[in-house]
């Protein structure tokens, strides 16, 4: 394979000349240098690549509040996604700048037998420490795909990350404050606040069977070092399976309710249409609707981009990723035309949260076009649907990918 | 080099290493400074242009808007910015929304105009000759939602006037740099959010608000 063809087309990236001495960068106010920019392959999808503290360059898609995308291409350089490859997501403005932990407290209240204020040493203190290697997702992961397009972030494929997470059980700081018979949901916020007052604050709820059970964690390690401050420093829940709008950053609040939690973040803003495909005819509005939870089925080829050429009359190697919502791969098919499928080699198992990592070895392609198409079946028999679905969200995409390419 | 990496800095408290304690993190103190903000809205001649500068940006930088999908209608864009006065709050009024949608669907979706390039005038502009001492400088605040970022006393999106005044103190040009700062807009003095240009201010106005300003 042409390696230069190969990286130009993986990171569709045009380096651009800072133009600025290093002189220059010294008397200036802070600006985020644009390492180059990268094109997304829809509508408006320039984007710039920019650095924030503690991050490589990362795709801008909002300035305030910071929103960052991980460029595609990190996804190729392993299974797990480096801390500072990570993306970020903030809804609300007024982000914390500066985080003591010495003073930081975690606040548990609400239906409890004794209200809590835990600081990160009696956090840590409460349970033995407990791993988990999940993905945290967007709900609206690849929303600029959709078609016809809606509102909203518009991002690619790369809202998406895979860590290893240590932190305490969630389940130990309720158990610690002691649930209340008759609770009903657990809500969870952070420090990050609206600029308005009267704008709702970013506020998330479980109901009290998921928050109850072994697998949502209040973390504060992720990949074996802190957790990046863009990414919720000191601690982050980590609700494996679900996607990343419950995953609540700079954690700080935790109320046990006695009845749904109403708040705008649960009962307006991300939900999904309310039936299996979560999904309605394009353009129309759904009767009913439920908040997002699981992850669906999902896989991308990560070692080739679109657009690549590769060597013709060679046989060719491919990998890439499969995750789903915990009930773990079950196999990955690869296919040239829809029709007949292959199977791929599924690759070490890091958990049922974790991204699966599969590789594929393809008999020599004459030369001219081509495509690979990748599917994944999960442990319960969902598979990736060939056409996409549509909802006004935008959320929770997870058609079968084609990538195409030129072998030459 | 990278200056944004430095930035994110940790730093060990006194106490903690006079304690020897092993646990390092529970120590650390970080901190995060965020880059300047580089994107604009288009500018048009619509009203609801000087809308938008004013509004959208009190919660959100121009960027959100410069990367939704290029075809959505009149109908959609303003949807959109009803959802922002009804479910986020923003200060709109339902003719603010109109304006604002009919700038966006025509600027960044290709609508056709239909409300015509009338400039908002919120305040009628002093006549020349009217000392700024006339100007009702709570209308003007209000007209241009200037306390949708500011207060008196602290700081919402921009500084607290009090801050500015106390900046400028000592500063002979004080009332002629707030006049061209308010005017101009601009961004790197208080902070990396964007103050929109307020060009539509008359002089008389705009020396009352930089007079107000450096009394607070």
């Amino acid at each position: 394979m042409n390696h230069r063809d190969e990286h130009d087309a993986r990171r569709r990236v045009f380096l651009q000349r800072a133009g600025l001495g290093a002189a220059a960068i010294g008397t200036l106010p802070l600006q985020a240098f644009a390492a180059g920019h990268e094109t997304l392959p829809f509508g408006n999808g320039e984007r710039e690549l920019v650095t924030y503290p503690g991050k490589r360059p990362l795709l801008r898609v909002t300035t305030r509040p910071p929103h960052l995308e991980t460029p595609f291409s990190a996804f190729g350089e392993g299974v797990i996604t480096p801390n500072n490859a990570f993306f970020v997501r903030y809804h609300l403005a007024n982000i914390p700048k500066r985080i003591d932990a010495a003073a930081y407290r975690l606040r548990v209240g609400g239906h409890v037998k004794q209200s809590l204020s835990l600081s990160l040493a009696e956090l840590k203190a409460l349970a033995a420490p407990v791993e988990v290697v999940a993905v945290n997702q967007c709900s609206g992961n690849s929303r600029g795909f959709f078609e016809p397009r809606v509102f909203g972030a518009q991002l690619g494929n790369g809202s998406m990350g895979n860590a290893r997470w240590a932190g305490v059980p969630l389940r130990a700081v309720l158990e610690k404050a002691g649930v209340l018979p008759g609770a009903r949901q657990v809500a969870f916020n952070g420090l990050d606040t609206p600029v308005l007052p009267k704008t709702p604050d970013f506020i998330k709820a479980l109901n009290i069977d998921l928050a109850l059970s072994a697998e949502p964690i209040v973390a504060w390690s992720m990949n074996g070092a802190d957790i990046p401050f863009l990414n919720g420093y000191p601690i982050k829940l980590i609700v494996p399976g679900y996607f990343g709008t419950y995953w609540v950053k700079h954690l700080s609040e935790i109320v046990v309710m006695d009845h749904g939690f109403d708040g705008f973040f649960m009962s307006t803003a991300y939900r999904v249409p309310d039936n299996a495909c979560q999904c309605v005819p394009a353009g129309t509005a759904p009767t009913a609707t439920r908040p997002i939870t699981t992850l669906p089925v999902r896989s991308f080829i990560t070692s080739v981009a679109g657009g690549a050429r590769v060597p013709a009359g060679k046989p060719l190697q491919f990998k890439g990723i499969a995750f789903d919502g915990g009930s773990g791969i079950r196999k990955v098919e690869v296919s040239e035309d829809g029709q007949q499928w292959r199977e791929a080699a599924l690759g070490k198992d890091l958990g049922r949260f974790s991204f699966r990592e599969w590789s594929f070895g393809m008999a020599a392609p004459r030369k001219g076009e081509f495509k690979l198409m990748v599917r994944a079946t999960n442990m319960q028999g969902d598979i990736q649907p060939a056409t996409a679905s549509w909802n006004p969200g935008g959320y929770a995409r997870n058609v079968v990918e084609t990538t195409r390419l030129l072998a030459v | 080099m990278n200056i944004l990496n430095l930035i994110a800095m940790r730093v060990l408290s006194a106490a903690a290493l006079a304690l020897g304690c092993g646990a390092v993190w529970a120590q650390a103190v970080q901190s995060v400074t965020l880059p300047l903000e580089t994107a604009r809205l288009k500018p048009s001649k619509l009203a609801g242009y000087q809308l938008a500068l004013q509004k959208c940006g009190i919660c959100h930088s121009a960027d959100y808007i410069s990367q939704q999908p290029p075809a959505m209608t009149a109908a959609q864009w303003t949807a959109e910015v009803r959802k922002m006065e009804h479910a986020y709050a923003a200060p709109l009024s339902d003719g603010d929304v109109t304006q604002i949608g009919e700038y966006l669907a025509v600027t960044y979706g290709g609508a056709k105009p239909t409300l015509g390039p009338v400039a908002a005038a919120p305040v009628p502009a002093a006549a020349p000759g009217v000392p700024a001492a006339a100007v009702d400088v709570q209308a003007v605040l209000k007209a241009n939602a200037c306390l949708g970022c500011h207060a008196v006393a602290q700081k919402i999106v921009g500084p607290a006037y009090h801050d500015v005044a106390t900046r400028y103190k000592s500063d002979p040009q004080a009332q002629a740099k707030l006049e061209v700062s308010i005017r101009a807009g601009g961004s790197g003095k208080w902070g990396p959010v964007v103050m929109p240009p307020f060009a539509n201010l008359s002089p008389q106005e705009l020396k009352a608000l930089a007079a107000f300003v450096l009394k607070q």
